[in-house]
């Protein structure tokens, strides 16, 4: 049992593994998402954090 | 054949000489051994009753070996010096052959008189020494005495092919060597003679299916008896092997001598540590074959002015013949005995000795003398308490190899071990109390998350070599050298964009930073914003840059450029939006940006690789542990794994 869980959990970060590769994902990601209120001109942008 | 008719001439009844080959007839009637000569018989005086044997062969029998049809036509029995009666059979061939086949204790043995090459002379029995090997037998390996003795001839039945002497005393040597080549020296002739042939089994020489129903109804018979301490009752399964018994009623030590018993001795108490967890007379499947418990052992060795204590069974298969079941701190092994010639002994006994047998290297881990504290049951040899032996075991798990050397024998035994569940199962019994420790020969069952449990780290490599030409290498999305104008006052920040470039999806990102900071920092806030849906993913990047000289020489601190890695974002246009606050901020301050894709940074894998190690490198210390704790009660002592 616990060598098929083991097993499963291998897969697991295989799988999560390949699909950060493939997708650009990075587990530790420096950057913090927001949005911009209003439409965004580039005279009178003020930030958007 | 041709057949000579005579009378007995003790009692008259008629004889027959049927082969050609047979020297004495055991009259049926008289059961005097009468021998033919050129002139007239010789009555050699009168042999015992056959004694009442398990022994599935029987006169008569036809089998066949290496093709030559032969009919067993004679049998003796004889008594070693030490206790024991083994049988051997004599096997007249079509062709004139006259073979010898030995049963003992559930084994046969093959043999033909083999004369020696002219001038050779074997070593006296006196000068034989117990493993050494006897060139002087012409055989294919070397054969090694494994064992000296005694021994009488105490009955006879049928045409025997040598003038058999009732009661006639002779002296022996059994050889074995590879590929269960056997060979005895019979030392009562002058020059001794020797017999060379190989142990077989009964299906090789064609006796495999001989009266199977009464070999089977034979099987579970037992023999009633009484006490001649206590008059109590006792049962012996295997009469005709039975040298020992125990009565379970006086705890005497009767002696069997054909089914006679007589007293020896009342037995010394069992040692003060628990009792024997099977009882006699117990029946335990084992390979297919089921044995039953005949007698058990507590023996002992003593370290360090310390017993420690084993129980020893054993267990008698008809078909089989005798095993043991070893109890040892709660770990259990079934032995069997092997071919000692099989087994090749590398050095002499000592630290890292290892010895080789049936392709497995085994290495030493006790030499002791063995002591018999207590016995119950029955028993195939004259058992005594207090006998010793020398005892060395050899382990790969989970096998055990074990050497018992007494004055007149060696004998090898393998272990194979058996898990509390699986001796449970053979007997149907269960809750056997549990190991405390690891046994000498206990095998690893966690070799799988080092083995296979590597398996992911090694796809894990596979996918992180094979993804980066899939994923592709490193672009630059934008490069550029900004200015950031001086600002009104030291928290006042400054703002600058970058020109708009493209941002492709499934890529991660790199943002690098970089301002002529010299003695000073800079704080710089960079916005990437979607221009299509508004989104920012902003980061922070300070840069500071000290220098100078002290006693210790010049010295730097920090650096001139900064980054930040994001995961992927949307694909499609984007501009940075630079934010920054500088220490000398009355000047411009000069900042480059640069945007990258697709960097191999690491952090994924190396995450995936711990989580992927954690368990294989925890089977490893787990693997270390365990062999350290086997190791650890064994007078060889090493730090180095069995496997």
């Amino acid at each position: 049992m616990l060598k098929k869980l083991y097993m499963v959990f291998g897969i697991g970060v295989l799988v999560a593994y390949s699909a950060a590769a493939w997708f650009g994902w990075e587990i530790a990601n420096s950057g913090s998402k927001s949005r911009l209120g209003v439409p965004f001109f580039y005279s009178g942008f003020r930030g958007g954090k | 054949m041709s057949t000579l008719t005579a009378n007995c001439p003790s009692c008259a009844g008629p004889l027959e000489f049927k082969a050609g080959s047979t020297v004495v007839v055991v009259c049926p009637f008289c059961r005097s051994a009468i021998a033919r000569s050129d002139r007239a018989l010789e009555d050699l005086g009168k042999v015992a009753e056959v004694a009442e044997s398990r022994s599935p062969l029987k006169l008569g029998l036809k089998g066949t070996y290496n093709g030559h049809r032969f009919e067993l036509t004679g049998r003796a029995q004889l008594r070693h010096e030490l206790g024991g009666v083994w049988d051997e059979w004599y096997a007249t061939f079509s062709n004139g052959w006259v073979g010898w086949l030995a049963e003992a204790q559930g084994r046969f043995y093959l043999t033909f008189y083999q004369p020696l090459s002219e001038g050779m002379t074997l070593p006296s029995f006196a000068a034989l020494q117990l493993g050494q090997t006897v060139p002087e037998i012409p055989s294919p390996s070397p054969l090694m005495v494994q064992e000296k003795g005694n021994a009488s001839y105490v009955s006879a039945e049928g045409e025997i092919p040598y003038r058999l002497i009732p009661s006639e005393q002779l002296q022996f040597a059994d050889l074995a060597g590879k590929n269960n080549a056997f060979a005895t020296i019979d030392y009562s002739i002058d020059p001794p003679w020797v017999f060379l042939g190989s142990q077989v089994t009964l299906d090789e020489i064609g006796l495999g299916s001989a009266k199977p129903v009464e070999r089977e109804a034979r099987r579970t018979s037992t023999v009633g008896m009484g006490c001649p301490n206590c008059g109590g009752p006792l049962a012996l399964v295997a009469p005709d092997q039975a040298e020992r018994v125990t009565c379970p009623n006086c705890d005497s030590l009767l002696d069997v001598n054909q089914g006679n018993l007589s007293y020896l001795k009342t037995l010394n108490p069992a040692p003060d540590q628990p009792d024997f967890l099977l009882p006699i007379g117990a029946e335990g499947k084992f390979g297919g074959a089921t044995f039953k418990i005949l007698g058990a052992v507590v023996r002992s060795v003593l370290f360090d002015s310390v017993k420690y204590f084993w129980h020893e069974y054993l267990l008698y298969d008809p078909m089989i013949g005798f095993r043991w079941l070893v109890h040892s701190d709660n770990h259990w092994n079934f032995v069997a005995p092997v071919n000692a010639a099989e087994v090749e002994q590398i050095g002499t006994i000592g630290a890292g000795a290892t010895v080789k047998y049936n392709g497995r290297s085994y290495k030493i881990f006790q030499d002791a003398w063995a002591t018999v504290e207590y016995v119950k049951g029955e028993f195939y040899w004259s058992v005594e308490q207090g006998e010793t032996v020398r005892a060395v075991d050899y382990i790969s798990a989970p096998m055990m190899l074990s050497q018992e050397v007494s004055q007149t024998e060696i004998n090898w035994s393998s272990g194979t071990y058996l898990t509390n569940e699986e001796v449970e199962k053979a007997f149907g019994l269960s809750s056997f109390p549990r190991p405390w420790a690891v046994g000498p020969n206990q095998p690893f069952t966690g070799q799988f998350y080092y083995t296979w449990g590597l398996l992911p780290l090694f796809l894990l490599l596979l996918v992180a070599v094979f993804m980066i030409p899939l994923t592709g290498l490193t672009k630059t999305a934008l490069n550029q050298e900004l200015v950031l104008q001086p600002a009104t006052n030291a928290t006042a920040p400054q703002v600058i964009f970058s020109q708009p470039f493209d941002i492709r999806p499934n890529g991660n990102v790199r943002v690098t930073a970089g301002a002529q900071v010299d003695n000073s920092w800079a704080n710089l806030d960079v916005d990437l914003i979607n221009q299509q849906s508004q989104e920012v993913e902003s980061v922070n990047l300070p840069v500071e840059y000290y220098s100078g000289s002290d006693s210790d020489g010049a010295w730097t601190e920090g650096g001139r450029t900064n980054d930040a890695v994001l995961s992927s974002l949307p694909g499609g246009k984007y501009t940075l939006r630079v934010e920054g606050t500088w220490q000398n901020w009355q000047t411009p301050m000069p900042v480059s940006v640069k945007v990258e894709q697709n960097v191999n940074r690491g952090v994924n894998f190396c995450l995936a690789l711990f989580l992927l190690a954690i368990v294989p490198v925890l089977g490893i210390i787990r693997k270390f542990s365990f062999e350290a704790s086997r190791w650890k009660d064994s007078m060889f002592s090493t730090s180095s794994s069995d496997e």
